[in-house]
């Protein structure tokens, strides 16, 4: 350290969020007494522009060489001050900021003593660490101005889009044959009423047509390297198995039938397929995963399709994770799903729905359905130790969000279409709570639909009826609305509004390194501030990847995840804390323990130099790779590294700081 | 507990009742929460409105709720649905009076506005014709009512006719009875009750009691109620000096005017008119919850008593003023309107809560204190 720390303290009141506890004006008064500090003062509002102002003439005026503030949580204002210091002409990492509003005031408000005390400890702990800062300066890294985006959704494409109307070039990689995922399965959409594969068409030809994406169908990420900047990719391609010369030959010919998944089973498709008129790409494609091998015989020569696969590499600066949900599929048994025949998912009476436009009556296996009973949360805020676990062990107790809204709509279009069926809505709480969706709520209660509300403890009971009954399926459920009555329901069609589960995509979550939540969706940085960015720096989320949304929060999201990798990449560089790791090469005589302890990839690495003739190991950092964890600092034996910004000799002067004995001080105060 | 089986067609079942949109109800419990009767017992008008979302018929049955409730249209006006509760309630009464009817005929009337019309016109009529066939000599020099139509004979016709009311009563209030507090109930009610509180019966049928506390903690007084309790007065007076004391009533011989025939038929007449007009007036001008929906029998009920009480007068005028024809044709125009009052309204129509509901707030208090009693000592009672 070469020039002598001038060291500035600011206390801030935040408004009074701060102040109405921590008595500012004295601990501002203790602070200017620690050593090296020139100057200490308050300010209702640090981060306003007066504020501001304040910090950058103190550094100017007075010399000052070192800022500490003690304000709101380093999460919301630390990047604000960092700039304001750079203004003055300071290094930004100069600066300490400690969280005075969320670690003190905001948890003690019922001690106003003790959260002064505390107020100076942490001040003190802040100065202790800023008399040793060095200054530092950012990593800069290449980066690769191209972007993978995975899975060829709703979330997925709109994000592609978005990217590549920056001018970033896009990778698109979708593991089915299709573009449009779940979206093409719905019919017609909330809140608008608009048909979803009309939307749908629209935004897949604006991706297909765009110069700058290429997009990858039947094809899965493999393997993933690199960081951020600089991720290197390998893709493996299915081939289509037909070309367009033979595909509709191929196809008429192809006799093998397997469930068409895309009318969730309700119907069969042949191995050869498209999955609906209009998908993209329109070439049919061979189903891997069930065509039996057989020979397929087209002008009186038999075939035997084969399946090509072809690896690509490629390096891209970010990654978009868009692999979307899975409707729950309800166990069997479950309100007599796959034992009853008249038991249906809500998916499935949508595809049966938009397979039978213009039905005059609703019919179910050839019978006409007069009483319909939908029930929700259907695999969604189930309860532990009352629903059995699903596999992992766990209970899916999240809430799928979008299925009270999609019940209801189905409820208005069975109506329009069947205005004299009887429809019985069975629900916890009805959460429409999004804009005009409350709307298909009132329209159900105005239309004559019955709602029954039961408890996520005492769940509806679904059976056969005995024989002589009117209807084929009883359903038992206690009624809270009708006084914790025990109701019997007489239907035709029970219909189980599932809700959503995350993909199966653990092999690509490892590649990542992402981190998922308990919920088992993938997990963003911070819900509020961060919420489409992962842990994993350059990997952002879009859309029911990270959890339930509808198709106009999966847009939301995706254009946040596109404009996040938009300022990532579109610099050509990418900017990092310097908060890594560093060896100091005097101390360093090459263990290697903190090669073993680091749990990233190519962060740290024994390297053999020569130097004056003699060979000497030592560790090098590659700090692009490096999250600033400390593992390695805590293995060492020779205290040869440290993380920059927090290191042990700064930790140990805030321990000092925050041992010292003030209490008299306070009090005399 | 055996489960209460959804019964979709009962809705609309009830929409032939009133004007209630029970559809609309999504459960809030704001119809309840202002309802100043309402109890942990009987929640209603919630329970009621959810039972008949459901289709609950059984337990619409076998529930007091409807008759405890005086239709102040707090509920109506709180509903923020528009669900109009103070009108399902309205709706449960009259589908409760045909329910408990076991001829079926209340039904019809209530569904019906031809069944409900062509019935008063036909029982009219036919009071006509039997009038003019049992008349006596028409006397034209002086008014002799009793000579062209014997008191006797009319008095005689009055005994058959309450006791074709009783009869018909009689079994509509055993139907209750059962639904209520067998059907109804989880165990069996010890008889000496039914006896103790018996009084309450003598009570609301004078007093209507409960309804004066609709608006306890209002400013205003409940004018409804003293309306109401005025024309009961000369509802009442009337009947019992029809049936008690029609010679004494029906005379040809002018008293003077402190006489209590004269008196007491003035009072009766003016307060039923008053009753009556205010109630017609009421539903023409819709200013209160009350009167908002009208129901045909809603209209037929005043009507009819207006009619009657009009007649009444003009007769009396006639008879005075010397005009014997008019006095006799009108007599048998009074008839007309005082049979189908009487032989329909009283067991089929609206008349019928005069005592369906202080036999409810009397069954109330009969459970009420059933089920305050250990259940081995109502059982106990049981097996005497």
């Amino acid at each position: 350290m070469s020039e002598k720390p001038k060291i500035a303290v600011y206390t801030c009141y935040c408004g009074g969020n701060i102040s109405h506890t921590v008595k500012c004006e004295q601990v501002a008064k203790l602070l200017a007494e620690q050593p090296d500090v020139v100057v200490s003062r308050t300010n209702m509002s640090l981060c306003s522009d007066a504020g501001q102002s304040q910090i950058e003439e103190d550094i100017r005026e007075l010399g000052v060489n070192r800022v500490v503030i003690g304000a709101c949580a380093p999460s919301l204002h630390e990047q604000t001050f960092r700039k304001t210091v750079i203004r003055a002409g300071l290094n930004p990492y100069l600066y300490h900021h400690i969280g005075l509003r969320e670690q003190d005031s905001w948890v003690h408000t019922c001690d106003a003593d003790g959260a002064t005390c505390k107020a100076v400890r942490l001040m003190a702990a802040g100065v202790a660490k800023a008399r040793l800062l060095d200054p530092l300066e950012p990593i800069q890294l290449e980066a690769e101005k191209r972007a993978l985006v995975i899975g060829g959704g709703v979330a997925g494409l709109r994000a592609a889009l978005d990217i590549a109307d920056q001018g970033l070039k896009v990778v698109l990689v979708e593991k089915t044959p299709f573009l449009g995922g779940r979206m093409a399965q719905l019919d017609t959409v909330f809140p608008t009423g608009e048909e979803a594969h009309i939307l749908l068409a629209d935004l897949i030809d604006k991706v297909v047509n765009h110069d700058k994406i290429t997009i990858f169908t039947q094809t899965e990420v493999t393997k993933v390297s690199g960081y951020v900047g600089n991720y290197g990719i390998q893709l493996t391609q299915h081939s289509r198995g037909v070309s367009a010369e033979n595909a509709k030959a191929l196809q008429d010919a192809c006799q093998q039938m397997v469930a068409d998944e895309f009318n969730y089973g309700l119907t069969e498709r042949k191995v050869i397929y498209q999955p609906y008129h209009g998908c993209y790409p329109p070439l049919p494609a061979v189903d891997w995963e069930h065509y039996n091998g057989e020979p397929i015989n087209i002008n009186g020569k038999s075939e035997i399709l084969k399946d090509e696969i072809q690896q690509f590499e490629l390096s891209a600066g970010a990654v978009v994770v868009a692999t979307g949900f899975d409707p729950y599929v309800p166990r069997e048994g479950e309100y007599g799903y796959s034992e009853l025949p008249q038991v249906v998912t809500l998916p499935q009476l949508i595809r049966h729905m938009a397979l039978n436009p213009g039905a005059k009556s609703l019919e179910w296996q050839g019978h006409k359905v007069r009483d319909i009973v939908l029930i929700h949360c259907v695999g969604s805020r189930e309860i532990e130790g009352i629903d059995e676990p699903q596999e992992d062990g766990q209970v899916n107790n999240y809430c799928s969000r979008v299925c009270c809204t999609a019940t209801l709509h189905m409820i208005e279009e069975l109506r329009e279409n069947f205005p004299k069926l009887n429809i019985y809505d069975l629900y916890q709480d009805i959460r429409t709570y999004g804009r005009g969706h409350e709307d298909y709520y009132i329209n159900a209660l105005d239309n004559g639909t019955r709602f029954v509300r039961y408890h996520g403890e005492e769940k509806p009971k679904v059976f056969a009826a005995p024989k002589g009954d009117t209807h084929p399926v009883l359903v038992h459920v206690t009624d809270a609305l009708t006084y914790n009555q025990e109701l019997e329901i007489p239907v035709d069609l029970v219909v189980l509004a599932t809700g959503m589960q995350p993909r199966q995509i653990d092999d690509l979550v490892k590649m990542l390194k992402v981190s998922r939540g308990n919920d088992r969706f993938l997990l963003e940085v911070h819900p509020k501030l961060r919420p489409v960015e992962t842990a994993v720096n350059g990997v952002i989320l879009a859309g029911t990847a990270q959890g339930p949304m509808n198709i106009q929060e999966s847009i939301s999201a995706a254009s946040a995840a596109a404009a996040k990798v938009i300022s990532l990449l579109g610099s050509g560089q990418v900017e990092l804390q310097p908060f890594v790791a560093a060896v100091d090469p005097e101390k360093c005589n090459g263990t290697g323990a903190c090669v073993e302890a680091c749990e990233y990839e190519d962060a740290i690495a024994l390297e053999t130099f020569v130097e004056d003739g003699k060979e000497v190991t030592r560790a090098v950092v590659t700090p692009a790779n490096c999250t600033g964890c400390g593992a390695c600092v805590a293995v060492c034996p020779n205290r040869a590294i440290d993380v920059q910004g927090w290191t042990l000799a700064q930790y140990e002067a805030m321990v000092d700081a925050i041992a010292m004995d003030i209490v008299d001080l306070v009090e005399a105060g | 507990m055996t489960a209460t089986r959804v019964d979709p067609e009962l809705l609309s079942e009830l929409k032939e009742y009133g004007d209630g949109q029970v559809e609309t109800c999504f459960n809030c419990g704001n119809c309840t929460a202002i309802c100043p009767f309402t109890s942990a017992e009987y929640p209603f008008p919630r329970n009621m409105i959810r039972l008949v979302q459901i289709g609950g018929a059984e337990k619409l049955k076998q529930s007091i709720d409807p008759w405890l409730c005086y239709y102040c249209g707090d509920c109506s006006q709180t509903c923020p649905r528009g669900a109009e509760p103070g009108e399902v309630m309205m709706s449960l009464r009259r589908w409760l009076t045909a329910q408990y009817d076991f001829t079926g005929l209340a039904k019809k009337f209530y569904t019906s506005k031809v069944w409900e019309i062509g019935a008063m016109v036909v029982v009219g009529v036919l009071v006509v014709v039997i009038a003019l066939l049992l008349s006596g000599p028409v006397v034209t020099d002086q008014v002799e009512l009793n000579t062209f139509a014997p008191v006797e004979i009319v008095h005689v016709a009055d005994w058959i006719m309450a006791g074709m009311l009783v009869f018909f009563i009689a079994i509509n209030v055993f139907r209750m009875w059962k639904y209520i507090m067998v059907d109804g109930m989880d165990r069996k009610v010890p008889f000496s009750l039914y006896i103790t509180e018996a009084w309450q019966i003598v009570l609301h049928l004078f007093t209507q009691k409960r309804w004066a506390q609709c608006e306890e903690d209002k400013e205003k007084k409940n004018w409804n109620w003293i309306a109401h309790l005025l024309m009961v007065s000369g509802y009442g007076l009337m009947l019992v000096i029809i049936i008690f004391f029609l010679k004494w009533f029906q005379t040809d011989e002018i008293y003077p005017v402190w006489h209590p025939q004269r008196w007491l038929g003035y009072y009766a007449t003016i307060v039923l008119i008053f009753g009556a007009g205010r109630s017609i007036i009421g539903r023409i001008k819709k200013n209160v919850q009350m009167h908002r929906f009208s129901h045909a029998s809603d209209w037929i009920f005043p009507v009819l008593l207006l009619l009657v009480a009009l007649t009444g007068i003009m007769m009396h005028t006639t008879r005075y003023l010397g005009l014997p024809l008019v006095t006799y044709y009108t007599y048998i125009i009074h008839l007309a309107f005082v049979a189908p009052m009487l032989i329909l309204e009283v067991p089929f129509g609206k008349w019928a809560h005069l005592y369906y509901r202080p036999l409810a707030i009397y069954f109330e208090q009969v459970r009420a204190k059933a089920k305050a009693m250990p259940v081995a000592e109502t059982q106990l009672a049981s097996a005497d």
